[in-house]
């Protein structure tokens, strides 16, 4: 039974990566794709909240140490708080041109 | 140990060539913020992965030191924008 559950986490913990690191390169090809500046930001948004917030719980499925998976949860916790604030700020500092 | 973590560390090492790339070619100064932004990312991803296949806490030290780096270079990159179009 255990058997069974240690491999099912090993399989989410997996399509966890895949799809944060495919979010990753879709999000950089984007910077390449879009047209302006701000359409550039929504594309990079990706990779830095979703992206990382996915290859976090795919981690942490993974380690075996408490501490190690409560670094995670700051990670993902910082990422989420400071990534749309400097977003916000270089919109606004790209934006009124 | 999964089979999963090469594979994700390859497309994050195609999405930082990639990110790089945009860094590299010629752009506007708010452009590449958004870029190195987005590969402060993609590396933190790779730290994640990293951690997890190693199973070693070290990485994600350097991820949580990479999030905060990463987001006051951002603000700073911002200000500076704003008060370089005040001095015009």
């Amino acid at each position: 039974m255990s058997d069974i559950l240690g491999s099912a986490v090993e399989v989410l913990s997996a399509a966890c990566f895949i799809a944060g690191a495919l979010l990753a390169l879709i999000g950089t090809l984007g910077l390449h794709r879009l047209a302006d500046t701000r359409s550039r930001m929504h594309a990079a948004t990706k990779p830095a909240t979703l992206g990382v917030a996915l290859c976090a719980l795919g981690a942490a499925l993974q380690l075996s140490s408490t501490s190690d998976v409560t670094k995670v949860v700051v990670i993902v916790v910082l990422q989420l708080v400071t990534s749309p604030i400097g977003a916000h700020m270089l919109g606004r500092a790209v934006g009124n041109k | 140990m999964t089979l999963a973590e090469v594979p994700a560390l390859v497309m994050l090492a195609l999405a930082a060539v990639v990110g790089v790339a945009r860094v590299v070619r010629r752009s506007s100064l708010g452009d590449r913020a958004v870029a190195l932004d987005t590969l402060t990312a993609v590396i933190s991803c790779a730290l994640l992965i990293g951690a997890s296949r190693a199973d070693d806490g070290l990485m994600l030290d350097l991820a949580v030191v990479l999030g905060l780096m990463g987001f006051l270079t951002s603000v700073t990159v911002a200000r500076f924008i704003e008060s370089r179009k005040d001095d015009q």
